[in-house]
């Protein structure tokens, strides 16, 4: 296996992140929060100026985001909600919304619990990822948000892969590579 | 609804009463985007984890905002057990299990770029709760395999049977009709 790696600086901290391939012509640094608890935090810093005043919440979805969601969510003081991949047998009634995305090919659907749903209404909901490419899933997690009653204030993302396709407030944009140029 | 009290440190929740399968009903303890709780949670666990511990392991997704809060107060690292394989994992070892509140069969799956941080490694499973303990036993025994030694499990509450097997902060009761 490579041994290539793209270095990534986020405040102080630096980290070496794998370069992948999503597609069989480009290749992109993997970046993980889960289990990084250090990088979720910093990032956490980097990305609280870029939530627009007057959130209300944070609104993510599982599971990668999580710990830079919670990690945010700390130090603004902001409750966040979390929508789930798959159904969980105790959610009762939930809104279930597909995503349509552009990257995958494939399709996923995000699911959120009644009781977490109604959270959400009548608040000011900033969509908080820790990538974001075609931004399929931010938009489903803002129809999510408007059927739960709540309104679309925000979107922000840690890291893009080259430039956003969609408005969203990135900290980093991460290189893409051409996966011919390399091994 | 049907609601069920605890207490966790200083914090108290109304639990709700969730059926999740026919005749049974648990007591749902929601940790995600409760950062109250979960730092609350967090803190208590923390000054009971056993000394020595290298590595805390979590399986995917309720408990993993629980792990983060452990080790950023302790400084130890974690890993998240996945449920998935994913395209960019390289040589990921798998487990089957079977839980309770999802009913069917799922995998829990680590990375093995991840396996040299748990080798040989003192290794505290971390979860929410602990109930049937399909997911401990299945994580504990994939953790074996790549050679980590689980010394000790900790979770906000058991449930069911009462076990001596996990440090835990509470029982929760499970509702059979």
């Amino acid at each position: 296996m490579t041994t290539e790696t793209y270095t990534l600086t986020v405040g102080k901290l630096t980290r070496e992140l794998p370069l992948v391939r999503p597609t069989p012509t480009t290749r992109l640094p993997l970046v993980e929060f889960l289990g990084d608890t250090q990088l979720a935090q910093a990032a956490a810093k980097e990305i609280q100026g870029l939530i627009p005043a007057g959130t209300d919440m944070l609104f993510t979805c599982e599971t990668s985001s999580i710990p830079l969601v919670h990690s945010l969510a700390e130090i603004m003081n902001l409750p966040y909600e979390v929508a789930r991949k798959r159904r969980r047998p105790y959610m009762q009634d939930p809104i279930i919304q597909d995503v349509q995305s552009m990257t995958l090919g494939v399709g996923e659907t995000l699911w959120l619990d009644k009781r977490h749903g109604e959270n959400l209404r009548g608040k000011n909901v900033t969509i908080v990822l820790d990538v974001v490419a075609s931004g399929g899933t931010v938009l489903s997690l803002e129809k999510i948000v408007v059927r739960a009653g709540g309104k679309p204030f925000g979107r922000v993302a840690a890291f893009s892969p080259g430039k956003p396709k969609l408005e969203i407030k990135v900290m980093q944009e991460l290189p893409v590579f051409d996966a011919k140029s390399k091994g | 609804m049907k609601t069920h009290s605890v207490e966790i440190g200083a914090l108290k929740r109304e639990l709700p009463v969730i059926t999740v399968a026919p005749g049974v009903a648990v007591a749902l303890l929601n940790l995600l985007g409760d950062t109250e709780l979960t730092e609350e949670a967090a803190q208590v666990l923390a000054a009971k984890m056993p000394k020595g511990i290298e590595v805390l392991v979590t399986p995917e997704v309720k408990a993993v905002t629980l792990a983060h809060v452990i080790s950023r107060i302790l400084g130890i690292p974690y890993i998240v057990a996945r449920k998935t394989v994913k395209p960019y994992m390289h040589q990921p070892v798998t487990r089957e299990v079977l839980s309770i509140t999802t009913g069917k069969p799922q995998l829990l799956v680590i990375d093995g770029f991840d396996i040299p941080k748990i080798k040989d490694k003192k290794v505290a499973v971390i979860d929410d709760v602990v109930s049937t303990g399909g997911t401990l036993r299945s994580l504990s025994s994939l953790i074996t395999d790549i050679g980590g030694h689980v010394t000790a499990t900790l979770a906000v509450f058991t449930e069911g049977d009462p076990r001596e097997d996990v440090i835990a902060l509470g029982h929760l009761p499970l509702y059979l009709e």
